[in-house]
């Protein structure tokens, strides 16, 4: 008997294994919001919600191109380095070049797309590892943005320039509408368009792929590009919303990012996933990390119950495709 | 005679298919039993079930006379029952020595493992086996297939196997090598071993066996001795109808030249390669394993793009450094690999059907679901593949229909040339003449056709023309009244001989 790989569910369709996965994690959500909100009052408020949804906007817009990198078993460590490179070329290009702040955000997306598409480019052309080449390249980012700082941090942004990060739209956060945009455009784009489809099938066996005369090369560089602008964009909204510029932002916001992906489904082993399980572990890291704080459960135990979760989640789905016997 | 195992009444469900359905089955001391059936007629779950990996649903294993369990591989190896892979389960790491003695190795007093005595038993075992030149002290990484696959067997013998199961052996073997094997098989038969022996090949079987069992979906079809029996019968046994030609091959016009390859080279690999296939025409092309052949194909195909040399398609001259350049003028390429090159398992038949033509196929960027729909359900019905539907895995299908669906993906391109990499390798007599059939239909059609083909009569039968290959060089082409088995042969191997 050939043996199948369960790893095949494909978004778009109800009785997708995936979507199994997905319902497991709305229900954690349901659950947590139930019981945190049990503990405090100040949780379940609509200021709390719209507050943490801001909070949230950088995190969620990365894991979009970060979940089709992970579809086609890769992986981009150094999306948080770029961001603080992003960062500091955004002030560094105002405040020191005497750019206008507008062409200044602009250099900066580009510059964001180029740290991406070069790991992309060294990815598929020198064949790097992605590990490895995200590795050193979260190294090298990092290390840019820190010596072209100096160590100083920029302020003093004009008021047009809060808007992003710090204003409202109809009541709901301007970055908020931002990441509800993106998420639905990335959803759609990888369940219904001729490139989601290619990133599903490089993941899978990325071989055949070539086999088949897919331009896997020209796909992947394009997806680590996406990446390295999606954090330039987080760059500018997380500058936008601390009104001050400084190399070591978007530390560790790579370990963010991939657990929410992770959580939301996306297999690490690639060909597999979907954005709105990325949605759901997004929002389910974000509320989880606020209702604790809020109920007062230190730092330190937060990050325990995050990883709980996370391996709860994986366990349960596991769980449930054993039971349906597909393996 | 009172035989060794007796499966009696065997019956294996797995979730959506009966693999197997009442099956019986039984192994004398000192036998050859060939097990015959298409691909997915059910002998992998019958071996499995023999040695221990899965359990039957219903039914008794009967082992000298006794009904037993056998609840894991290990606990069959111990009742002397062995299996060798189709991919050998060897270290490549450890030696020979080291191999065959893998689990049991001789002990000195105190516990520790004897290695001269357990160098001595593999020599010994060898050699009992007519093999003296291996060294016991190489890597298993170093030897040929040939070799590894002699380790296997002597690794089994340390284990006091009493009944062997043997899993297409030869699929990977040079003809000199099949031979040894053969030679082997014929002494373990003269030793009281009962070997059980699956192949796809008609003449191994009459060659080797005393009976011959047929399987056909699953369920037991018949047992004849194989001096008693001939080609046509079994072949009607094992797929439930007469075929009466295997090589259906018929006269077409030939048309102009539609693929020209001019000196074409790769470094290392090929050496000033110029051939022409013609519209209507089908080119074989032989050759030993490692003559460049499948080199050949790809570096058309674009996959490794030529270091110097030209292709003309349709008499134009193009560049081709991708597989994606190659679809698009109208080449096809199926692979010699299904599993790993030709198909993407996981995905749905209607998801590998389009994947050659989603450029095509999207409407702006998006996949157009209700053309892939109809593309899979025409290929489906087309190539009569059997499965429940266009959302059915790949992965589940069996070989025959596996490589329908490669071909389907790649007519679905429209091709002008057809390069087809050991068409039908491993797969059932049925899906095979059901390939055959298919690919005279298609240069019927004016397609252009290059067939590489380890199996000679498939070459000579299919072939208007014969290319053959020898270290990355054309060496000979013969045209059909020439080509005979032994021109074609002797024109692969002689500097092989000399050597």
């Amino acid at each position: 008997m050939a043996t199948a790989d369960p790893r095949a569910a494909m978004p778009g369709r109800l009785h997708g294994l995936m979507l199994r996965h997905e319902m497991v994690l709305a229900a954690i959500l349901v659950a947590a919001l139930f019981v945190l909100s049990l503990q405090t009052d100040r949780f379940l408020t609509t200021d709390n919600l719209l507050n943490q949804g801001r909070l949230m906007a950088e995190i969620g817009l990365i894991a979009l191109p970060m979940t089709y990198i992970i579809i086609t078993a890769g992986i981009d460590l150094s999306v948080g380095s770029i961001m603080g490179l992003c960062a500091i070329m955004l002030g560094y290009g105002w405040k020191n070049l005497g750019l206008p702040l507008e062409l200044s955000i602009a250099l900066s997306l580009l510059i964001g797309t180029i740290a991406g598409a070069v790991n992309g480019w060294f990815i598929t052309r020198v064949r790097v590892p992605p590990l490895i080449m995200t590795l050193a390249t979260l190294a090298l980012y990092r290390g840019l943005a820190e010596g072209i700082s100096q160590a100083r941090s920029v302020r003093g942004y004009p008021d047009w320039f809060f808007v992003l990060g710090q204003g409202e739209l109809l009541g709901v956060p301007t970055q908020l509408w931002l990441l509800l945009v993106a998420t639905v455009v990335a959803a759609v784009v990888l369940a219904r368009t001729s490139f989601g489809r290619m990133l599903y099938a490089i993941g899978s066996n990325e071989t055949a792929a070539r086999f088949s005369g897919l331009p896997v090369d020209r796909c992947k560089i394009a997806i680590y590009a996406l990446s390295g602008f999606t954090a330039g964009l987080a760059a500018w909204i997380f500058v936008s919303r601390v009104s001050t510029t400084r190399s070591d932002m978007g530390t560790g916001v790579e370990l963010d990012v991939i657990a929410a992906v992770v959580l939301g489904g996306t297999s690490i082993f690639g060909g597999t996933g979907t954005i709105l399980g990325t949605a759901l572990g997004v929002v389910l890291v974000q509320l989880l990390k606020n209702g604790l704080a809020l109920t007062g459960v230190k730092g330190d135990a937060t990050i325990v119950v995050i990883g709980s979760v996370l391996i709860l989640s994986i366990l349960v789905s596991n769980w449930l495709r054993a039971r349906r016997g597909v393996d | 005679m009172e035989p060794v195992l007796r499966l009696q009444d065997v019956s294996k469900a797995f979730p959506g298919v009966q693999a197997l359905r009442g099956v019986q089955f039984d192994v004398r001391a000192g036998e050859v039993h060939a097990l015959l059936g298409e691909n997915g007629a059910g002998k992998s779950t019958l071996i499995k079930i023999v040695s221990g990996v899965y359990r039957p649903d219903s039914g008794s294993i009967v082992l000298d006379g006794q009904p037993v369990q056998l609840h894991s591989p290990h606990e069959a190896q111990r009742a002397g029952i062995a299996t060798i892979y189709q991919e050998l389960l060897l270290f490549p790491e450890l030696t020979v020595a080291e191999n065959i003695f893998m689990g049991h190795a001789p002990r000195r007093a105190w516990g520790g493992i004897d290695w001269r005595a357990a160098a001595t038993g593999a020599r010994q075992i060898l050699a009992s086996l007519d093999i003296h030149d291996l060294d016991v002290e190489a890597p298993v990484g170093a030897l040929s297939v040939g070799n590894r696959q002699r380790v296997e067997i002597a690794k089994a013998l340390s284990q006091k196997a009493r009944i062997l199961i043997m899993d297409e052996p030869t699929a990977a073997l040079t003809q000199a090598d099949v031979e040894r094997l053969f030679a082997i098989v014929r002494r373990l038969r003269e030793r009281g071993v009962g070997v059980v022996y699956i192949s796809h090949r008609m003449a191994e079987v009459f060659a080797l066996a005393d009976r011959v069992t047929v399987l056909r979906d699953g369920a037991y079809v018949g047992t004849r001795d194989a001096a008693q029996t001939g080609e046509g019968e079994l072949i009607t046994m094992m797929v439930g109808r007469t075929i009466d030609q295997l090589f259906p091959k018929s006269d077409v016009p030939i048309g102009m030249p539609v693929l020209e390859v001019e000196d074409l080279s790769l470094a290392g690999v090929l050496d000033g390669v110029s051939l022409t296939v013609r519209a209507g025409e089908i080119v074989g092309l032989a050759g030993l394993v490692g003559s460049g052949r499948s080199e050949l194909a790809q570096t058309i195909f674009g996959i490794a793009p030529a270091t110097s040399g030209t292709i003309r398609v349709a008499g134009e001259l193009v560049r081709i450094d991708s597989a994606a350049t190659a679809t698009r003028l109208g080449i096809a390429y199926v692979p010699e690999d299904r599993a790993t090159q030709g198909l993407i398992r996981p995905m749905r038949i209607r998801e590998n059907l389009s994947l050659a033509v989603l450029g095509e196929l999207a409407r702006r960027w998006f996949v157009d679901r209700a053309a892939e729909m109809r593309l899979a359900e025409d290929a489906i019905r087309r190539f009569s593949i059997r499965a429940p539907g266009p959302e059915q895995i790949v992965g589940k299908l069996s070989g025959g229909n596996q490589q329908k669906v490669v071909l389907g993906k790649w007519l679905a391109t429209k091709p002008r040339v057809l390069i087809m990499d050991e068409p039908t390798r491993g797969i059932d007599v049925g899906a095979k003449a059901e390939i055959h059939r298919l690919m005279t239909e298609l240069a019927g059609q004016g397609l252009a056709i290059l067939m590489i083909s380890s199996e000679l009569p498939e070459v000579l039968g299919m072939s208007d023309r014969v290319l053959v290959m020898r270290e990355g060089r054309l060496v000979a082409e013969l045209p059909r009244a020439d080509a005979t088995q032994e021109a074609v042969a002797s024109a692969m191997m002689r500097t092989a001989k000399a050597a």
